[in-house]
């Protein structure tokens, strides 16, 4: 037998020793991917680093990756899920692999109400040349991040740019009509005591504010009038400026929480009855 | 030449493969396998799942160095009465025995058990049976700074520590003789003599300044409507100064107290970060290097 | 790829490594599948407008609390800076010790509310941004002290 026979066979023989390593990785992989699909998470996670350890030809790297940053988000703890996420991009074999992680990340920071982590990393998705074709993926995300922020307004501007997406549109559009303004509670109750509570329908504590505010207002300017200044002064600054204060924080206040109540309603809608892709 | 160049290529192809996928065998769940995971895992410093994977080990072979792993991936993990009978379930003819029963005293030091802790002490004081002899009498030693027992005499407390430490420990022995702790009755009449003194005997200046301000104040206001005749608002004034007064005395007390409290809580803690940074004077293991 | 990218890159797989053994701490407990909520935990505090009947005094003092706090309280804004507020912290001194005491700890207490400067490195915060002063400090009693430093949060009041 010639020498390069020889050889080829040797190799031939220690081949399948090689390719039968890589099968157990992929057994490793099928088994990890299992527990992943059963929600035992914590256990996904040893699996897939477990084949991550035993990798040594890194074919799984992006996925086993993927999957550990999934379990984390699945188990709610996303500051992990972001690292491995990161991981994965990292090691992104092609465009759509990189695309995905960073879809991901953006996805796990706007569960963990880092806005403006997922803000940031959308609009440089967006200048990036290589997703151009991903534009209504990046818009989607951008209104689901705005939904989180409590900027209805603006998601629904997001879900506008998509054909598929205008029941969101509508849905949002929506909580923005139903919100009251603060600021609009805030400017009449500089004006008119207590008008900021009225508008935001709490009607007793609304009067009550206007009743204190005219009372010591009266007192002050009496005070003044009747030439008894510091008396003038104590009243003014100790009980009608404190009212005042009052009013004004008490206007911000119960349009927020009213804003509270119209913004939990509606994500409550969304995690439970709505039927599209969610963060 | 060609033989000797396709041998080569043949075997380090092979032996680089095996490197890089840390396969010892075909099997990832053979002992020695999942030993490799689980160092790695300990390493990275997840230690549930590196106890978690010792444990298989064990449920396959007997390893008395896996058990002491396990046990010092417990104690990481701040569960220390779990260490502490992990520790003690390893066997006497174990080469870990003696460093178990003195990592056994650290874990139940750390649960806070002083009582325990020192009966255990002296129990394996008396069957000198454990390695960190020195370490395990200052530990000791040191529990004494921890509780409210009389302290051992000085010298006898000073000398079972390290040379390196004598200063240190002389000063938490003096301190803890005296506390240098003030009296809540003291800044009481401090405060009845002059109103927010003893806030400031307390080391609490500005709310002493403004406990002065509020009984003057007050004081003054009565004054002057007593004078104008308004006796109604003199009268109210009057209460108020009385309740200002009277706060003052009081809340001089209560600041003294929690002034206690406060030099009390920074002792403790700088004696507990004196014992992290020693290691609670035993020995370090570090299996990850 | 261009220079930019590339130094990202290194300069993650640096951060990455080191931050491994910190993120391995959340996973000394095991975990299962997390039931979270979209909506926005923000609770509002809410009055505890009850009457005490266990015996005339409190009922009167809570009375008073009461009309004072739908009337005055609710209406003038958020003044006090700790927590709890003046009104709260007398009518738990009261119940806590006697009518005297717990007098003599909110005068007490009024004075320090009245100290603007002092504040921040004295007493520890809760998640609100108030101060926390609970009235189990002042009560004369050592052992009943549970100190906090300034420079913590206190999550559970």
């Amino acid at each position: 037998m010639s020498g390069y026979l020889k050889h080829i066979l040797i190799i031939s023989v220690l081949i399948p020793i090689k390719l039968f390593s890589q099968d157990i990785i992929q057994n490793q992989y099928s088994y990890a991917l299992s527990l992943y699909n059963s929600e035992q998470y914590y256990d996904a996670v040893t699996e897939f680093k477990r084949l991550l350890f035993f990798d040594g030809e890194k074919e799984y790297v992006y996925d086993a990756n993927e999957y550990i940053g999934m379990s984390y988000k699945m188990g709610g703890k996303f500051s992990d899920a972001i690292l491995y996420f990161a991981i994965a991009e990292m090691n992104a074999g092609n465009d759509e692999e990189l695309f995905n992680s960073k879809i991901e990340i953006v996805r796990t920071n706007i569960l963990r109400r880092t806005i403006s982590h997922a803000i940031a990393l959308l609009d440089s998705l967006q200048k990036d040349k290589r997703f151009t074709d991903k534009q209504w993926d990046i818009y989607y995300w951008k209104g689901w991040a705005y939904i989180f922020n409590d900027k209805w307004d603006d998601a629904a501007r997001e879900f506008s740019k998509i054909d598929s997406s205008k029941t969101l549109m509508i849905f949002c559009k929506n909580v923005d009509q139903e919100q009251y303004s603060v600021s609009f509670a805030n400017i009449i109750s500089h004006f008119i005591p207590g008008a900021g509570q009225i508008y935001s329908g709490h009607y007793f504590s609304g009067f009550l504010s206007l009743g204190w505010n005219v009372l010591w207002g009266y007192l002050t300017i009496n005070s003044f009038v009747n030439n008894r200044i510091f008396d003038g002064l104590v009243i003014g600054n100790l009980l009608w400026l404190r009212f005042y204060n009052g009013n004004l924080q008490n206007a911000v206040k119960y349009a927020e929480e009213n804003n509270l109540g119209i913004t939990n309603r509606a994500l409550d809608y969304l995690q439970s009855g709505y039927r599209g892709i969610k963060p | 030449m060609k033989k000797l160049f396709f041998t080569i290529l043949i075997f380090s192809s092979i032996i680089f493969s095996q490197e890089k996928s840390h396969l010892a065998n075909d099997n990832l769940f053979s002992p020695t396998n999942i030993k490799r995971f689980a160092d790695y895992l300990f390493c990275l410093k997840d230690y549930l799942r590196a106890a978690n994977e010792y444990e298989r080990i064990l449920s396959l072979v007997q390893n008395d160095s896996i058990e002491f792993k396990i046990a010092l991936s417990y104690l990481e993990m701040g569960n220390f009465s779990e260490a502490s009978t992990r520790f003690n379930s390893i066997k006497k003819s174990s080469s870990f025995y003696k460093s178990a029963q003195a990592q056994s005293l650290k874990s139940v030091f750390q649960t806070g058990d002083i009582v325990q802790f020192r009966n255990q002490y002296l129990d394996i004081n008396s069957n000198k049976a454990y390695l960190d002899s020195a370490g395990m009498a200052s530990l000791y030693m040191f529990s004494f700074l921890l509780t409210e027992e009389p302290l051992p005499n000085e010298d006898e407390f000073i000398k079972t520590f390290p040379i390196a430490e004598k200063s240190k420990i002389k000063n938490f022995y003096d301190w803890k003789q005296d506390p240098l702790e003030k009296s809540p009755l003291k800044a009481a009449i401090f405060s009845a003599v002059i109103p927010g003194a003893g806030k400031i005997y307390a080391n609490e200046y500005s709310d002493g300044i403004y406990a002065f301000i509020a009984t003057l104040v007050a004081g003054y206001l009565a004054f002057d409507n007593f004078k104008a005749g308004h006796d109604f608002r003199g009268w109210i004034f009057c209460g108020l100064t009385a309740g200002f007064y009277a706060g003052n005395i009081y809340g001089s007390a209560a600041a003294v107290q929690i002034y206690n409290a406060r030099i009390r809580f920074d002792f403790i803690n700088e004696l507990k970060a004196f014992l992290e940074d020693k290691n609670y004077f035993l020995q370090v293991f570090n299996f990850c290097n | 790829m261009d220079n930019n990218h590339f130094i990202f890159r290194i300069t993650l797989a640096f951060i990455l490594s080191f931050s491994f053994s910190t993120f391995a701490q959340t996973d000394w407990v095991k975990w299962g599948k997390a039931d979270y909520t979209y909506q926005i935990n923000n609770p509002v505090e809410q009055r505890n407008y009850s009457f005490d009947l266990s015996n005339p005094g409190r009922f009167l003092l809570k009375s008073f609390a009461n009309a004072y706090w739908l009337f005055i309280s609710d209406v003038d804004g958020d003044n006090c800076s700790f927590s709890p507020t003046c009104s709260n912290f007398f009518i738990q001194a009261v119940e806590r010790t006697n009518i005297m005491q717990g007098s003599l700890m909110f005068f007490d207490r009024f004075t320090r509310d009245m100290n603007i400067f002092g504040k921040v490195n004295h007493y520890p915060r809760v998640p609100g941004g108030h101060f926390f002063d609970p009235p189990s400090l002042y009560i004369l009693d050592s052992d009943s002290i549970n100190y906090i430093p300034p420079s913590v949060v206190v999550k559970n009041e």
